[in-house]
C-alpha cells in the first residue's frame, strides 16, 4: 500500500473512532434527559389520573350524602323519634364540617413571593402547608367556628401535608398558591390576631425576606361548602 | 506555475466543505442537547420526581379512603331505602355515635401509640406540628396529658407554657393516639429521632399498644356565628 493510501486509512480509522465516541456521548447525554423526561411525564400523567379519580369520588360522596339526607328527611316526616335523632345528627354534622354554613368572618389570601438569595431562597418564597396550618390554628385559637381552605372544609380529623409549595389537606389533591382561607367567627377578634406582629412569626419573616403575600379582610357573610371527603375512624371503638 | 494555484484551490474547497459540515453537525448535536436539557428543566419546574412519587402514594391512599367512605355511604343509603321499621333510626344512631367519637365528645379506645416527650422550652408550634404529623399518619383520636385534641381545639402559647383548650400542659407530654398502629409507629419513630436531636428535649419515646383508652372529652360549643346553608 502506498504512503498516501496508509494516510487515508489512518484518517478513516480516526474518523471512525471519533464517530463511535461521539455516538456514545450523544447516546449518553441525549437519551438520559429524554428518558428522564419520559419518566417524569409518566409520573405527571399518573398524578393527573389519580386527581381525576379523586375529584370524581368526592363528587360521588357529596351526591351520596345528599341522597342520604333526603331519605332521612322522608323518614323523619313519618316519625317524631326519627325527627329528634335527625336534629341531633344535624348539629353533630355541622360541627364535623359535613354541612354547608355561612356567617361573618375573615378571608385570608396567601400568595407565593419571589425567589431570593440566601438560605431557603429556593423554596422560602413558596406558601407551604405549615403556613396554612399555622393560619388555621391561629384562627381556631381566636374562636373560628368553621374554616375552609380553597373551598376545602376543615374537619376535626383534618391533617396538613405537602412539599415545596404544595398543600395537601386530608384526601384532596394538592393545592398551590394562591391559597384562600375563609373562617366564620368573630371577625374583629380574628382580624386583631392577624394584625398582631408577634403572631405567625415564620410567615412574617418570609414576608420581609421573600415578599410572600398575606392579606385579609373582614366580611359580613362568608359561605363555606360541606366537607366532601372521608371521615372514617375504623380503629376507634366506644370505651 | 499556472497549474499550482489551481491544484491548491481544489483541496482548500473540500476542506472548507468538511469544516462546514463538521460545524453543522456540532451545531446540530449541541442544539439537540441543549433543547433536551431545557425541556427537562422546564417540565421539572416546581415539583421534582421524588415529590411526584410521594404525591402519587398520597393520592393512592386518599382514593382508597374515599372508596371506603363511598362504600359506607352506599350501605347507609341501601339501609334507608329498604324501608324497614327502625332502619332510619339505626342509621342515625350509628352516625351520631361515630360523629361524637370524631368530635371528641365520648370516651374511645383502640390500637395505637403512646408518645412521651420530656422537654423544656417546647412551644405551641412544636405541639401543633407533632399533632399534625400524627393526624397525617391517620390518627383517629388524640389525647395530650388528659386533654382531648381534635383539629380546631386551640393549642396556644401562654406565659405559663403551652395550653390545650386553655389548660396549660406541663412536661412530660404524654400523647396518646388511636389509629393504624403501623402507620402511627412509623411516624412516632421519626418524630422521636428528631426530638432526641433537639437540645430542648431530655427524652422522647413511644410505645405501640393494642388498646389505648382515651377518656378525656371536649365540651360541646354551640355555634354563635355559623348558620347552616
Amino acid at each position: 500500500m502506498s504512503t498516501r493510501g496508509l494516510g487515508i486509512l489512518a484518517v478513516a480509522l480516526v474518523a471512525l473512532a471519533t464517530g463511535f465516541v461521539l455516538a456514545d456521548q450523544v447516546r449518553t447525554q441525549l437519551l438520559t434527559p429524554s428518558n428522564q423526561l419520559a419518566r417524569y411525564q409518566a409520573l405527571v400523567r399518573s398524578v393527573q389520573d389519580l386527581e381525576a379519580t379523586n375529584a370524581d369520588q368526592r363528587r360521588q360522596i357529596a351526591d351520596l350524602r345528599n341522597q342520604i339526607d333526603s331519605l332521612e328527611s322522608d323518614a323523619a316526616g313519618r316519625s317524631a323519634t326519627t325527627q329528634s335523632l335527625r336534629n341531633q345528627v344535624a348539629d353533630l354534622r355541622a360541627h364535623a364540617g359535613l354541612v354547608a354554613v355561612h356567617g361573618p368572618g375573615v378571608e385570608i389570601v396567601l400568595r407565593n413571593g419571589s425567589p431570593g438569595p440566601g438560605s431557603g431562597g429556593q423554596t422560602g418564597y413558596l406558601v407551604n402547608f405549615q403556613d396554612v396550618q399555622d393560619v388555621v390554628n391561629l384562627l381556631f385559637t381566636q374562636g373560628a367556628e368553621a374554616i375552609a381552605v380553597n373551598g376545602r372544609r376543615i374537619t376535626p380529623l383534618t391533617a396538613f401535608s405537602g412539599s415545596e409549595g404544595q398543600i395537601v389537606i386530608d384526601q384532596g389533591p394538592p393545592l398551590t398558591s394562591p391559597l384562600k382561607i375563609d373562617a366564620i367567627g368573630d371577625r374583629n377578634r380574628m382580624a386583631a390576631a392577624l394584625n398582631d406582629d408577634s403572631a405567625l412569626p415564620g410567615l412574617r419573616a418570609r414576608q420581609v425576606q421573600f415578599q410572600l403575600h398575606l392579606t385579609f379582610e373582614g366580611l359580613a357573610d362568608i359561605s363555606l361548602p360541606a366537607y366532601d371527603s372521608s371521615l372514617q375512624i375504623p380503629h376507634v371503638a366506644a370505651a | 506555475m499556472s497549474r499550482r494555484p489551481s491544484a491548491r484551490r481544489a483541496p482548500a474547497g473540500a476542506r472548507g466543505l468538511s469544516v462546514g459540515l463538521i460545524a453543522l453537525l456540532v451545531a446540530l448535536v449541541a442544539t439537540i442537547q441543549i433543547r433536551s436539557q431545557a425541556e427537562v428543566e422546564r417540565s421539572l419546574v416546581g415539583v421534582d420526581s421524588t415529590s411526584l412519587a410521594f404525591l402519587i402514594d398520597d393520592l393512592h391512599r386518599a382514593n382508597e379512603s374515599l372508596e371506603a367512605e363511598k362504600a359506607d355511604l352506599a350501605r347507609r343509603r341501601a339501609t334507608l331505602q329498604s324501608g324497614q321499621t327502625g332502619a332510619a333510626d339505626q342509621v342515625l344512631r350509628d352516625e351520631a355515635e361515630r360523629l361524637r367519637a370524631i368530635e371528641g365528645l365520648v370516651p374511645v379506645q383502640g390500637p395505637g401509640v403512646v408518645m412521651v416527650i420530656d422537654a423544656s422550652g417546647l412551644t405551641a408550634l412544636d405541639l401543633q406540628d407533632a399533632l399534625n404529623n400524627l393526624s397525617a399518619a391517620g390518627a383517629e383520636a388524640i389525647d395530650v396529658n388528659g386533654h382531648r385534641v381534635v383539629t380546631g381545639v386551640p393549642v396556644a402559647q401562654t406565659t405559663n407554657g403551652v395550653a390545650v383548650d386553655g389548660n396549660v400542659i406541663v412536661s412530660p407530654w404524654t400523647i396518646s393516639v388511636i389509629g393504624d398502629s403501623n402507620r402511627l409507629a412509623q411516624v412516632a419513630d421519626l418524630m422521636t429521632q428528631q426530638l432526641r436531636a433537639d437540645r430542648r428535649v431530655r427524652g422522647a419515646s413511644y410505645r405501640v399498644e393494642t388498646d389505648v383508652v382515651i377518656s378525656s372529652l371536649i365540651s360541646e360549643k354551640p355555634f354563635v356565628y355559623a348558620l347552616p346553608g
